[in-house]
């Protein structure tokens, strides 16, 4: 079964939606899933993740950010200059990578601050620690609690209570719970949705309120729950590194003669692992729980083990013929990842492994189709 | 073969000792100053480290955003990561090329920062036996991406101390403590309890350091600037591979004297001080007879590069332990990259701009590495706050601080020379 012509799917194809049209709340964007998306639906805001689907240039954003920053973060840079993220009511930084923080200071200067645009938007800022530690998570809960009054004062929308917090972290629990659910047929020995299925799928729930993907999200859960399955022997891969946000990537890999049955990243299985658990009495203190304690990235710096066994647990469970470790040029933090992961799983699972580096927006795609379709030759 | 555990701070030596002599049987008494007494300090205090990696003391490797004298409450041998692959990139024939093409091999992204590569690639081959590694979680991506290498490849245990990125009173409370943590956890991997009388007495030095250094930096606002260019290098290896010693106090007190006498003289290394330059990032390592070349042939002063314009309060070392810990993280929170990484641009565009007048610089001259992503933002900013607020211009040039093959002297003094008769 095909969900290629799904409305829902179809949000992912672009950068707007209806919803954000349809929508009365202020619309608050994004980069990175440590940010507490809860406590933001909480303050009766829109969470937006922001991302650079479909653009094919980075000009306006080259003058501000040098050819060695990350062309996911420079292009979605471009898109904001050119108009394209004028819908923000607010603008919300953590600080995850070097490249996207930076954001924080350039949104502000050139994008919100550029001629002809009037509307004011409030911006945010969470400083996350580097290490996971009881230390550096008192020091995120201070800072989300921080933000907390940052958002109620802003917005002028009185306290966020607990009944709030609890009805929020009710809806993204579900939400999470879907996610899960449709990973499950993921990697099936049948799988019934492919990888970039589910990449659209994934980018479509942070480009809508969480009460509209939940019901879209139960839709095509029942839907594929009912269907044959993909009958393919096409190799089974799981796929890791950085941020995807585009099926043209995707779709490069499952067009050379392989199904991405599993992965590893910020717009799969990384969002939707841990649910938050209700056993503080404190709503906030839970959401922070999740979020710091949760599957990490690279970016915390002492979490590499158990990102490794989360791969390692995935390969056995998802049947995986191989690995594709990817990052987007210049991703520091991926590439040092992904040179572990590779030396590690080649040793100790006897795994194929595949490390490569891509831009953002994929334009030498023949040369790299070469390269996907000589690794997946060599998995026996 | 307990002192084969440091082979590339011997490399270090043994090259420090060498160009040492070439500078004191060549060059005249006038020529290139701090060279020649920086290296004389910094051989001092290495062949002091090499004695104690003989005596078994235990190799430390620390990582340069972390002050080195903060380890002398143990007794062990401060290694710096970052600094052994940029000096030895710096002294020797080819660089450590060889050693970023190993680890490269190895399958270290090639946009990752040299400053570690080098390090990362003399351990793979052997040249590097830590007992133990600390680091601060600042001041980029490539420390923090970089590090687990030895955790994991190496099983060196890693020590981190987790720098908040935020630069506020909040944030140094928070690093004193991982500091604190950091320190203790790390007299028990190398099986010492940490001595903090010891650790006062080096930041007391250090304390005196900074007395120099701030009178120093009061006189290079003078025209001509009293200090030259190679003051900016052999600086910043004095205060990553030696702090804390008398050897670093005697350095600065030596150029301070020499600072005052030319800026009495009116007296220009070069001959004659045609511009006033500030870089607001780091000079070639690979190569650092480009200072030399820019003090002689343009007459160009660099006033300022990353390595010594940050300026922190002298930590209090009269009071408790509790506040000497604050002042240890507000030091190591604003040290030269980190303040700029944890901090937004608005403090350092201002930074700029405010050193910009006060010293009367003619231009900035940015070198943008490839490896510094949490710089990467900023260059064009700079360079339009620059023209409006000072109306000076600023060349960004893209390198590689340790490795010549990526923007070679050639290309950079080619570069430097056409802006250059942009200005005169």
């Amino acid at each position: 079964m095909s969900l290629q012509n799904d409305p829902f799917l179809s949000v992912s194809n672009s950068i707007k939606n209806r919803y954000i049209d349809e929508t009365n709340k202020k619309i608050v964007g994004y980069y990175c899933t440590y940010i507490p998306e809860e406590l933001l639906h909480a303050a009766n805001l829109f969470p937006y993740r922001i991302r650079a689907t479909g653009n094919k240039d980075t000009d306006l954003a080259d003058i501000y950010m040098v050819r060695f920053t990350c062309s996911f973060v420079r292009s979605t840079l471009h898109l904001a200059l050119q108009g394209g993220y004028d819908f923000l009511d607010g603008f919300l930084v953590c600080n995850s990578c070097d490249h996207s923080r930076r954001m924080f200071e350039l949104f502000d200067m050139k994008v919100f601050n550029r001629e002809n645009f009037n509307k004011k938007v409030p911006r945010f800022y969470l400083a996350l620690p580097h290490i996971i530690s009881n230390e550096g998570f008192e020091w995120y809960k201070k800072e989300i609690e921080e933000l907390k009054i940052e958002l109620e004062k802003a917005y002028s929308i009185g306290q966020i209570t607990n009944a709030n917090l609890l009805e929020s972290i009710k809806l993204y629990n579900e939400n999470r719970e879907l996610l899960r659910n449709i990973h499950e047929l993921r990697i099936l020995d049948k799988p019934k949705l492919t990888g970039s299925d589910a990449l659209q799928i994934s980018m479509a729930n942070s480009s809508v309120p969480k009460e509209i993907a939940n019901k879209e999200l139960e839709r095509i859960l029942n839907k594929l729950k009912g269907s044959e399955g993909i009958d393919t022997n096409d190799k089974r891969i799981l796929l890791v590194g950085s941020v995807v946000d585009n099926i043209d990537f995707t779709q490069l890999v499952e067009n050379s003669g392989a199904i991405i049955v599993s992965d590893f990243l910020c717009f799969g299985t990384r969002n939707f692992l841990d649910d938050i658990e209700l056993t503080s009495g404190d709503p906030l203190n839970d959401i922070t729980r999740r979020l710091y304690y949760r599957m990490s990235c690279p970016r915390m710096m002492d979490d590499h083990i158990r990102r490794l066994e989360f791969i390692k647990n995935e390969i056995k469970r998802a049947k995986v013929d191989g690995v594709l470790l990817q990052r987007i040029n210049n991703c520091d933090l991926f590439g040092c990842d992904n040179m572990l992961f590779e030396h590690e799983l080649k040793d100790d699972l006897e795994i194929p492994v595949f490390n490569i580096d891509r831009e953002n927006y994929q334009a030498d795609t023949s040369r790299l189709q070469t390269r996907i379709e000589a690794f997946l030759e060599m998995i026996t | 073969m307990k002192e084969n555990r440091i082979i590339p701070y011997k490399m270090l030596y043994e090259a420090l000792l060498s160009t040492h002599e070439l500078v004191e049987r060549i060059l005249p008494e006038s020529g290139m100053p701090s060279l020649k007494i920086g290296l004389e300090y910094l051989i001092s205090v290495l062949n002091d480290y090499l004695k104690k990696a003989s005596e078994g003391l235990p190799i430390v490797g620390y990582h340069f955003a972390f002050p080195g004298e903060y380890l002398n409450c143990f007794d062990c041998v401060p290694v710096c990561l970052e600094a052994s692959g940029y000096f030895l990139a710096t002294l020797l024939l080819h660089g450590v090329e060889k050693y970023y093409d190993l680890i490269g091999s190895w399958g270290h992204p090639y946009h990752t920062c040299s400053a570690q590569k080098g390090s990362m690639g003399m351990t793979l081959d052997g040249l590097f036996k830590f007992d133990a590694i600390i680091t601060p979680t600042a001041p980029c991506d490539s420390t923090c991406a970089s590090y687990p290498f030895f955790e994991y490849k190496e099983k060196v245990p890693l020590i981190i101390a987790d720098m908040p990125f935020s630069f506020n009173e909040k944030g140094f409370s928070y690093y004193a403590e991982q500091l604190k943590f950091s320190l203790n956890k790390l007299g028990k991997v190398i099986g010492q309890e940490p001595n903090f009388d010891k650790l006062k007495n080096a930041i007391k030095i250090e304390n005196q350091t900074l007395k120099l250094k701030l009178e120093l930096f009061e006189l290079i606002k003078s025209i001509p600037s009293p200090i030259e260019n190679m003051f900016n290098p052999v600086s910043a290896a004095t205060n990553i591979i030696i702090p804390g010693t008398q050897q670093n106090f005697d350095f600065y007190n030596r150029l301070l004297d020499l600072a005052k006498y030319r800026y009495q003289n009116k007296i220009h290394h070069g001959g004659e001080e045609k511009i006033r330059s500030i870089w607001p990032y780091m000079i070639t390592f690979f190569d650092i007879s480009l200072c030399e070349w820019l003090d002689r042939e343009l007459g160009m002063s660099i006033l300022f590069d990353i390595f010594n314009y940050n300026f922190y309060e002298p930590i209090d070392v009269k009071s408790d332990l509790d506040t000497m810990f604050v002042g240890m993280a507000k030091k190591g929170m604003s040290w030269p990259m980190v303040k700029q990484s944890i901090e937004f641009y608005e403090p350092f565009i201002l930074e700029c701009v405010r050193m910009a007048k006060e010293y009367n610089a003619d231009c900035f001259i940015y070198t943008q590495s490839l490896a510094c992503k949490q710089f990467g933002s900023v260059p064009q900013i700079l360079r339009e706050a620059l023209k409006d607020e000072v109306g000076i211009p600023t060349l960004i040039i893209d390198f590689d601080v340790g490795d010549a093959r990526m923007t070679s002297l050639a290309t950079m003094k080619s570069k430097i020379s056409l802006f250059v008769q942009t200005l005169l």
